[in-house]
């Protein structure tokens, strides 16, 4: 019995010393850093209370980062879910070239996220395809492409970010679907009811669990945009996100306690957000 | 009905794999300047850029780095997730749960709020742009532990006592007779871990600052700052950083796949 107790944790101290130094640690530092004035090159800093809360909800930078967050989280996530689960019911019954359309369209999603920004910034600029091709149907982009724009940027990340996107969730909806028993659209047949019928009173409802699993877990993912943000527009053009905003202040002008402040009302907000989503899927009995 | 399936399905594919397709031709593209359509369909090809990128500049070095993090982070992950979650499954230790819960905490925490306290520890360790900075924090991950101990659950431990009456003693279980029936969960671990660290780029970006330490993706990024962007360079650097996701991912198709679902259908 002793010897077990020892061997247990030594086997599981990779982790109870990982955790420690490098996530509870930090974490609780940056909750004390903001509430102090630490900056770069200060070589003092002091408490100041909730200074730096005061201060970020009167800071014009800051609200916008949110609202761009906002805009981002909510102008995504409807157009993401609806298209994966319409790249879903195209690739869920066998037939020949399943395989190959289904990886071909999950493929963005598992390539580097830097690479595809890269790949847009091209697409989207004066000259660009995605450029050409607006031009074409009569679309009269920004004249300096779509990233140079007060209008279109943050759009443009976000068209890129549904794209990029769309495939894993594909295949999180493939599994969901898969998981729908058979016998059930057999019982719908025999009983007369048509395509139309069978989805909407068996596919779609026995998709909640999936569904909302994928809406909480973009929700989450999409509060914290900010890779497609550095490479595709350094936060110009009115797109900075409250994690671009973080960095910024963070790491580019070394507002330590400013940013640890800024951080941490992103994690109360997503925490809500997560909470109210896990809360729904309780209530629906679905877990 | 059929047809306009298809021609649906096409028409998507092309549009998913566009971009990618694009990178590649770009980076074959004998003259830097023309990237108009008439460009884009020509059959003149070169390799140069891609001689050129392996004999000079900094993108070998950058792949070379990526490639060490990588197998790196990995090989301490497969060590550690099944040593860490073999524990949570198998033993009855003082704090077990609370470890537990500790992993399912890390899990839910968004990584945004580690940016400045991990970077401000780096540095107070004196470990800011070293290996070590890009490697260390990492070397275990709580997806991972997760993965492994609800895989262990699973298995029966009949084998692992009959090794103990046997004499065996607690690494010779956990590394003979228990690591081998966990070779599917580790193989998913395996690569899942791989591919999200080779395109990493958040932490990779702000824990370093010199080229010799900088994995692809910060480089990548950075690459954009020079004035003028050399597109066809550029995009063979990119396409240094796809490839070996590429053909990860024809390999094991069935591994990452599973993998991703697995997580979904558990919540």
């Amino acid at each position: 019995m002793k010897k077990s107790q020892l061997a247990g944790y030594l086997f599981a101290s990779p982790w109870v010393i990982t955790f420690l130094v490098f996530w509870l640690f930090p974490l609780l530092f940056s909750l004390y850093l903001g509430f102090t004035d630490y900056k770069l090159l200060k070589p003092t800093y002091n408490w100041v209370g909730l200074n730096n809360f005061v201060a970020l909800f009167s800071d014009s930078e800051f609200l916008d980062s949110l609202k761009n967050t906002f805009i981002f989280v909510i102008g995504t996530i409807p157009f993401t879910t609806v298209i994966a689960l319409v790249f879903a019911l195209l690739l869920n019954k066998n037939f020949p070239g399943r395989t190959l359309f289904r990886s071909a369209y999950f493929m963005p999603s598992i390539t580097s996220m830097v690479v595809i920004a890269l790949i847009f910034t091209n697409l989207y600029s004066r000259g660009g395809y995605l450029y050409m091709l607006a031009d074409m149907i009569g679309l009269s982009p920004p004249e300096n492409g779509f990233l140079l724009s007060n209008k279109t940027a943050l759009f443009s990340v976000m068209a890129m970010d549904i794209w990029m996107s769309v495939g894993y969730y594909m295949l999180l909806f493939l599994a969901g679907l898969k998981s729908i028993p058979e016998e059930l659209y057999e019982a719908a047949e025999v009983a007369g009811a048509g395509a139309f019928r069978k989805f909407f009173s068996i596919t779609l409802p026995l998709l909640k669990p999936v569904t909302l699993f994928i809406i909480v877990i973009n929700t989450i993912k999409s509060f914290q945009v900010f890779v497609e943000i550095f490479v595709m527009t350094k936060g110009r053009y009115d797109s900075a996100t409250a994690v671009y905003f973080i960095y910024e202040t963070g790491l580019s002008r070394f507002e330590f306690g400013y940013a640890s402040a800024a951080a941490y009302i992103l994690f109360l907000i997503i925490a809500v957000f997560s909470f109210a989503q896990f809360g729904l899927l309780k209530q629906r009995g679905m877990r | 009905m059929r047809i306009l399936k298809y021609t649906i399905l096409v028409l998507i594919l092309i549009v998913m794999i566009f971009p990618l397709l694009w990178m590649f031709r770009v980076s074959l593209m004998p003259g830097a300047s023309g990237l108009g359509f008439g460009d884009f369909v020509s059959p003149a090809i070169t390799v140069l850029i891609y001689y050129d990128i392996f004999s000079s500049g900094n993108m070998l070095k950058y792949f070379i780095n990526s490639s060490i993090v990588g197998v790196a982070v990995t090989g301490g992950n497969i060590l550690f997730c099944f040593m860490v979650g073999y524990a949570l499954s198998r033993y009855r230790f003082i704090g077990r749960n609370l470890w537990f819960y500790s992993v399912i905490f890390v899990l839910m925490i968004p990584v945004h709020i580690m940016i400045i306290p991990l970077y401000l520890l780096i540095y107070k360790l004196g470990l800011y742009d070293t290996y070590a900075a890009l490697i260390l924090p990492f070397l275990v991950n709580p997806i991972g532990i997760f993965l492994i101990k609800q895989y262990i659950d699973t298995l029966p431990s009949s084998m692992e006592e009959a090794a103990r009456i046997d004499g065996a003693g607690e690494f010779r279980v956990l590394f003979r007779i228990v690591m081998p029936l966990c070779k599917p969960a580790l193989a998913v671990l395996a690569i899942q871990v791989f591919l999200t660290n080779w395109n990493s780029f958040l932490f990779p970006f702000i824990l370093t600052s010199s080229e010799s330490v900088r994995t692809l993706p910060v480089g990548l990024a950075l690459y954009q700052g020079h004035q003028a962007i050399d597109w066809p360079h550029l995009m063979a650097g990119s396409s240094l950083a796809v490839i070996p996701v590429l053909v990860i991912f024809l390999l094991f198709q069935r591994h990452i796949i599973s993998g991703i679902t697995a997580g979904a259908i558990k919540q």
